[in-house]
């Protein structure tokens, strides 16, 4: 049997960092500008207090994930190691701020907030402390997982809560994950700083490949932390000869104990949005469309969105085609709706496609087209009048007297034949059902 | 020497300048600490540059609360673009690019910053020793310590290179170079003053306070550098009166505390100032209650085993990457561990690797846990006696100013001089340490302790000895 449990770490979108003013936006700025004399530890700075922001969007999100808030006030704590991101060598991480929660049947074993070290660049020895000191919500599950599918989705319907959260600092870059897993007669294994959910999914059907042939070859999976090489697409041994990890964890002195007020909770809670599940409930139950593709399109919540505009536009059983058509193309691309620039586009086409003024077939070469260009905008293409479709089905007859012959030799196959000549000599340009329609005409009179 | 009150006085009037009493300070400077060696950065430029915009701004009637009294930092304050070492090697080189709460309210009030004091190294030591920069003298004997861990700010004030310091007290870190060179030093109560911008020790118990040569200068000081900052989120709301209570002091109806217990160990002319003084106070209608104190010596364990841990996880960031003393290595753990081991002085490592060893996880539960739990022990049984008494009047250090280099390499004997300093950092609560009688030329430091806030009592008690008592002599 597998087991599988998530540490996940999530960036926080507050406007400044956890304990200073700094901006948190990392990625916009040249490198170590975002800085200050406490997110880069100078001798002498001490940490503001904590960013109330960020202690509400971690509330948020465990309120949301159905935790209990711990009660008593919440200490920060100094996890001390070595390293050139962390310019103070300990990074402050609070106790748990809410514990058991669940989310799809897995249990949350608890959430505490941290902040973020910097970024060092290792082979060019260079650091950017943009980064350090951004909020961080750790979740931490219980391995509750039995397989990698559910892990895959479990992972994406976290992904969805948290953006309809809206507590991402980052949605393009979402969430790191640290992976462990064990299985039966083996000892369990941490795979750390996972980037994306694919590679999760990736990292941990290689792990379980491995343990399978250790195992199987009488060896013992030892417990380990082991490293995800995103470019070998294999995981690594960390730091096995080590003993345990001392992070020589004291409580900071210089962060007093921040009370969350239950009031502040109650608050929070009451005003959570509408989540992914009562979502898709609701849309089974209004719209009448059947589970699965309402919960694909709950998971995108951008695509949901737009679902329930084209609904209002087009009907239920247009938008739903649109919709589904849309994630199929989304999927390949790996993408949100939400990652996609120039939603008008989309309501464009669809208005395009629905009140009939372009074939299927174009609409669905536009859909692609204007995923992939941003540029593109979709327009009415021109129609071949009847007396043009005419022209063209002569030309088809006049080409082909030997499928004409047959034909009238009662001979149905040539007709399929024609009309396919008829159809890829006007596509696009005219509904095929109106080509055939004309093509028989013609046939008949001469 | 001119009293603080008297000098400003003249300031404030015009009858003196802060450019001409500047010099008068460069002038004692330069005479004086090629011997002492008190100061680790000397900033006469910017000192010349601050008292000609405090001429001006005197004569227009905005003198602030010090019209150019003359400032000595210790150098483990930020001063921005001078110069901060905390005596080590470590930061030989390191320039703050920002500048500490404590400092910049000095400059809002037109104190005038004369320079960067002598320290022990990262404010480890109690005689001013352990300093990359060598030892501080002392004012009164320079064969002797000048105590520590604010040796330049003791003896600057003392010789009156500065008028008034800014120093730190972690255990004693004020009152023991205070007590040590004869001048006044407060310790105030933790949270009264931010410790924004100063290097941390352990930042449970450290405080900055000021040096001065009497209570008035300690009085105004504290006015000034009180108060809530946003930025050290363990400073408190709360305004204390100082320069306005100063004289308000009446011994009727004070309760002193006192016990035999603070007298363990003491040298015999300590003994002698500290009952003469206990007897002053009484004789002008105190009353001296006897309390339950524990034996001050068990304190001393509880003190270090809260300081190490805070202390080594402080000193986690030096580690030459991006500031402070770099040496070679072609592995991150060598860079680190040689910048480590070439930047930092003995008395440090020391503290480093017992603090280390005592948080270690496999220790968790033992010393670090039990210190916590005696210091909240400790503090009850101090607050306990604080019900009774208004003060505690106990001798500052047991001992004398002792001949450099005698106790050094004998940190037990060393940490001895701290027995009766440590309890108010521990308790939180202010003490001040005053000249209460002198052996020959050797000042001893009586230190007065009283509960959370008391800090402008125990100042206006001090005010009170000088003008109606007299220091014993030997």
């Amino acid at each position: 049997m597998v087991r599988i449990g998530f540490e996940i770490h999530v960036q926080l979108g507050t406007e400044s960092k956890l304990f200073c003013p700094c901006s948190t936006r990392f990625l916009d700025a040249e490198p170590n500008t975002n800085v200050c004399p406490v997110c880069t530890a100078q001798p002498g700075s001490k940490p503001d207090g904590i960013n109330e922001d960020a202690v509400e969007k971690a509330l948020k999100v465990a309120l949301a994930l159905g935790c209990d808030v711990v009660e008593k006030p919440l200490r920060f704590l100094r996890k001390h190691y070595f390293y050139p991101d962390l310019p103070n060598n300990y990074q402050r991480t609070s106790e748990p701020l809410a514990v058991n929660g669940e989310l799809a049947g897995v249990r949350i074993r608890e959430i505490h907030i941290e902040e973020d070290p910097g970024r060092y660049e290792l082979r060019e020895g260079l650091v950017d402390y943009n980064r350090s000191g951004v909020p961080l919500i750790e979740i931490v599950t219980e391995p509750d997982l039995r397989s990698v599918e559910d892990a895959r989705d479990f992972l994406r319907h976290l992904r969805a809560v948290l953006d309809y959260l809206d507590v991402l600092l980052y949605p393009q870059i979402g969430f790191r994950v640290d992976a462990n897993i064990s299985i039966e007669g083996g000892e369990r294994v941490e795979v750390k700083n996972i980037n994306s959910i694919q590679s999760v999914v990736k990292a941990l059907k290689y792990e379980i490949v491995r343990h399978k042939r250790v195992l199987s070859t009488g060896g013992r999976v030892a417990r380990e932390t082991r490293h995800w090489d995103e470019a070998r697409g294999i995981t690594v041994s960390l730091r096995e000869k080590e003993s345990v990890d001392d992070y020589r964890y004291i409580v900071d002195p210089d962060i007093p104990p921040y009370r969350i007020d239950a009031e502040s909770v109650e608050r929070i809670r009451s005003a959570l949005p509408e989540l992914p599940h009562q979502k898709k409930e609701r849309f089974v139950r209004e719209y009448g469309i059947d589970g699965s593709a309402a919960w694909t399109f709950a998971l995108d919540k951008e695509l949901a969105t737009f679902f329930e505009k084209l609904v209002a536009k087009h009907g239920v059983k247009n938008a739903l085609s649109f919709c589904l058509n849309l994630r199929g193309e989304l999927n390949y691309r790996n993408i949100y709706f939400a990652d996609v620039q120039g939603k008008d586009r989309f309501y464009k086409l669809a208005d395009l496609y629905f009140t009939g003024r372009i074939t299927k077939p174009v609409y669905i070469e536009y859909l692609r087209k204007t995923l992939d260009d941003p540029d593109f905008v979709p327009g009415a293409q021109e129609q071949l009048s009847d007396e043009a479709i005419r022209e063209i089905a002569l030309e088809v007859l006049k080409a082909n007297p030997k499928a004409v012959e047959d034909y009238r030799a009662g001979e149905k196959k040539a007709l399929n034949f024609l009309v396919g000549q008829m159809v890829s000599k006007t596509k696009g340009r005219a509904d095929p059902k109106k080509a055939i329609r004309i093509l028989q005409e013609v046939l008949r009179a001469s | 020497m001119p009293m603080i009150e008297e000098l400003v006085g003249r300031m404030r009037n015009g009858e003196l300048l802060p450019s001409e009493h500047l010099e008068e300070k460069i002038s004692v400077l330069e005479e004086r600490d090629h011997e002492l060696n008190a100061f680790i950065t000397k900033t006469l430029e910017l000192a010349r540059e601050q008292a000609k915009r405090v001429d001006r701004l005197v004569r227009d009637g905005k003198g602030g609360k010090f019209y150019g009294l003359v400032w000595g930092i210790k150098d483990n304050f930020a001063l921005k673009g001078v110069p901060m070492t905390c005596a080590s090697k470590m930061l030989e080189n390191y320039v703050p690019p920002y500048t500490a709460t404590a400092v910049e309210r000095i400059i809002d009030n037109n104190g005038v910053i004369l320079g960067k004091l002598n320290m022990d190294e990262f404010a480890c030591g109690s005689s001013g020793e352990t300093s990359y920069f060598g030892p501080t003298r002392n004012a009164h004997d320079p064969e002797r310590v000048a105590g520590g861990s604010s040796s330049g700010a003791g003896a600057a004030v003392a010789a009156g290179m500065v008028d008034l310091a800014l120093a730190s007290d972690t255990g004693g870190s004020i009152r023991n170079p205070a007590s040590f060179n004869g001048v006044v030093g407060l310790k105030p109560s933790y949270g009264m003053v931010s410790r924004y911008g100063l290097a941390d020790l352990a930042m449970s118990l450290d405080v900055p306070g000021p040096i001065a040569p009497d209570a008035y200068g300690v009085a105004l000081a504290m006015d000034v550098l009180q108060g809530y900052d946003p930025r050290d989120r363990t400073t408190v709301r709360r305004r204390l009166e100082f320069v306005a209570t100063i004289d308000a002091f009446n011994p009727d109806g004070i309760k002193i505390g006192f016990s035999d217990v603070l007298l363990a160990g003491a040298d015999g002319p300590v003994r002698r100032a500290v009952i003469h003084t206990l007897k002053f106070f009484e004789k002008k209608g105190a009353e001296v209650v006897d309390v339950d104190l524990p034996d001050v010596r068990k304190v001393l364990p509880v003190y270090y085993l809260v300081v190490y841990p805070e202390f080594a996880s402080a000193m986690q960031k030096y580690d030459g990457i991006l500031y402070g003393h770099r040496a070679g290595g072609s592995t991150l753990q060598e860079l680190v561990s040689r910048s480590r081991g070439e930047g930092f002085g003995k008395e440090v490592k020391r503290r480093i690797i017992l603090g280390t060893y005592v948080s270690l996880a496999e220790n968790a539960g033992k010393w670090y846990t039990l210190a916590l739990k005696a210091r909240k022990a400790l503090q009850e049984m101090f607050n306990r006696a604080f019900q009774q008494v208004d003060v505690i009047l106990s001798p500052t250090v047991p001992n004398l100013p002792f001949p450099i280099g005698e106790r050094i390499d004998d940190p037990v004997k060393m940490y001895m001089s701290d027995v009766l300093t440590v309890p108010a950092n521990l308790l939180g609560v202010p003490a001040v340490t005053f000249p209460g009688g002198w052996e020959g030329r050797l000042p001893i430091g009586v230190q007065l302790m009283g509960p959370r806030y008391s800090d402008p009592l125990l100042v206006s008690a001090v005010r009170f000895f000088e003008k109606e008592g007299r220091p014993w002599c030997a």
